[in-house]
């Protein structure tokens, strides 16, 4: 899946979660702000986004990552599409170096 | 009487089987019209019960009446049912955002303990094992191989969906009820005690305002064969709208019915204040327990003629008072045979002069819901001055000997009516509605 792909995946599945119309789903809408999304929401989401890439996603790894990228108050509003891409792409990179990892080792 | 201020209803809302709104559902009361039918919701082939009251796919309009489109991510159908019912209530006692203290609006619901069952976990739980066993040696039983699989299919939104207490918070966020909520899981009764549960907390001081009612939607397989397997339903699956016969002689069950009722409760001079429009009064609450055995009646109907007397208690009034009864009336062989022991009990050689005819021959057993559905019914019966008829009553029982209204609806102009409700676990609990 090519960056363009994925960005247009994660913009559809926020619009899912948040049950909103596609066309208001930008790369900079705030998840919060804008569409209303509350804690369950980002349960739905991660699982979600698990269920459309295949890959795993512990809960506490997305809080880690909020919690090292959202550190004040009003930060709340940088959690948007492309905020969520950013956390795909590195979990993604991380199963694949540690499937990398495993097939040296193998 | 007790010098309390008196508690009025002054807006309705019914999400039943046969008709979604009360006009709709009051006009089939009238008609007769059954809401049972072959179940369509699941493929109920391997069950010995394949007929259910379902209310029809799309008849309750979500994006009327749930705000935002995503809060009905977290609804179970019940909690669904219950928003709708809620947002009719307040739609007809005209209740507005500046009117009323939100802090001073209560929830109370009765709510179904077999309704917690989520279709889309079920689903889930039987795929992850399936799964987890085609996996495994031999078609072996693998524990953790189940969890893991169905730990990779669950939604914690589903999850959300089982809890209880749920549809009570979505009818208390929807309508900004900031004042108490109770939620109610006395089976069979729930609805009955939800309201009157909800009568008390204005009469207590706890609130002015109570969206009140109760919820259950159960048409799944886990529900319909935990039921039939207690021996409770209706088999007559040929014949679905001939199947819920109650007090007649061929009886042999309850049907499943799923729908919501919600009644907005108000202190009078409340009401007053806003200037709304009563509809009725609601006079009394009785409630007892048999403490007796879990699915068996005490044989002497003695704990459900003691809530119709507490009840009546209440109210100040007497025997002589009442001009209709809805009945609890399943159409189990028990059921019918102590309610009819205890309206004899209760109101003595009355009790064969006193209409009582159960609605759920039209409109299933709606369990925790059953008591507000049919609180609504017996508000129609006085508002409209008709009763709604037992239908199906076509072979009398030597043991169901009252007048049952068979079959047709009846002109009368009644001015007090009592609603019954009698659950497993022995929990009675009777209104008395009157005039307003």
């Amino acid at each position: 899946m090519d960056s363009h792909e994925s960005r247009e995946l994660i913009k559809r599945v926020v619009a899912e979660v948040l049950v909103a119309p596609p066309e208001s789903v930008h790369d900079d809408t705030a998840l919060v702000g804008e569409l209303g999304a509350e804690s369950i929401d980002f349960l739905d989401l991660v699982f979600r986004l698990e269920q459309s890439i295949g890959v795993r996603i512990p809960i506490e790894r997305w809080d880690q990552y909020v919690r090292a990228h959202v550190t004040d108050r009003d930060g709340i509003d940088r959690i948007t599409p492309a905020f969520v891409q950013a956390f795909v792409s590195e979990i993604v990179q991380a199963e694949e170096a540690e499937g990398g990892a495993r097939g040296r080792m193998g | 009487m007790k010098h309390r201020e008196r508690v009025v209803v002054t807006g309705m809302g019914v999400v039943a089987p046969t008709g979604v709104g009360v006009a709709r559902f009051a006009a089939s009361l009238r008609a007769g019209r059954s809401g049972i039918g072959p179940i369509t919701a699941f493929d109920p082939g391997g069950l010995d019960c394949r007929i259910a009251a379902e209310v029809p796919p799309d008849a309750v309009d979500v994006t009327r009446w749930v705000r935002p489109p995503k809060a009905a991510k977290t609804m179970s159908r019940a909690a669904l049912f219950a928003v709708a019912a809620a947002g009719m209530a307040r739609t007809q006692a005209g209740l507005g955002e500046d009117d009323h203290d939100p802090e001073r609006l209560g929830v109370a619901l009765g709510i179904g303990g077999m309704g917690a069952t989520d279709p889309d976990l079920v689903h889930v739980q039987a795929e992850a094992v399936i799964d987890a066993t085609r996996r495994s040696d031999g078609g072996r039983v693998d524990g953790p191989a189940i969890t893991r699989a169905y730990r990779a299919r669950t939604n914690p939104v589903n999850v959300l969906r089982g809890l209880p207490n749920l549809a009570a918070a979505h009818v208390a966020i929807q309508n900004e009820a900031r004042g108490p909520s109770a939620s109610i899981a006395t089976a069979c009764s729930a609805g009955t005690q939800a309201i009157g549960a909800g009568l008390r907390m204005i009469q207590n001081g706890e609130a002015d305002l109570v969206l009140a009612g109760g919820a259950d939607a159960t048409v799944n397989p886990v529900s319909v064969l935990g039921f039939d397997l207690l021996g409770t339903l209706s088999h007559r699956n040929r014949e679905p709208e001939r199947a819920s016969r109650p007090f007649d002689r061929d009886r042999d069950g309850f049907v499943i019915g799923e729908g919501s009722a919600v009644v907005l409760l108000e202190r009078e001079s409340h009401a007053r204040a806003r200037r709304a429009n009563p509809l009725v009064v609601i006079a009394g609450f009785g409630t007892t327990c048999d403490a007796w055995r879990i699915t068996d009646e005490r044989p002497d109907a003695a704990g459900a003629v003691g809530a119709i007397r507490r009840c009546l208690e209440e109210a100040g009034a007497g025997p002589r008072d009442v001009g209709y009864v809805n009945a609890h009336g399943t159409g189990t062989r028990m059921n019918d045979a102590i309610e009819t022991m205890a309206m004899k009990g209760a109101f003595g050689t009355l009790a064969r002069k006193i209409p009582l005819s159960s609605t759920k021959s039209m409109i299933g057993h709606l369990l925790a819901a059953a008591g507000a559905v049919e609180l609504v019914a017996t508000i129609i019966a006085i508002r409209e001055n008709f009763l709604p008829p037992t239908t199906n009553l076509e072979r009398a029982d030597p043991e169901c000997d009252l007048d049952y209204v068979p079959n047709v609806a009846r002109m009368a102009s009644v001015d007090a009516a009592l609603s019954q409700s009698f659950g497993f676990g022995g929990q009675n609990a009777c209104l008395l509605v009157s005039r307003w």
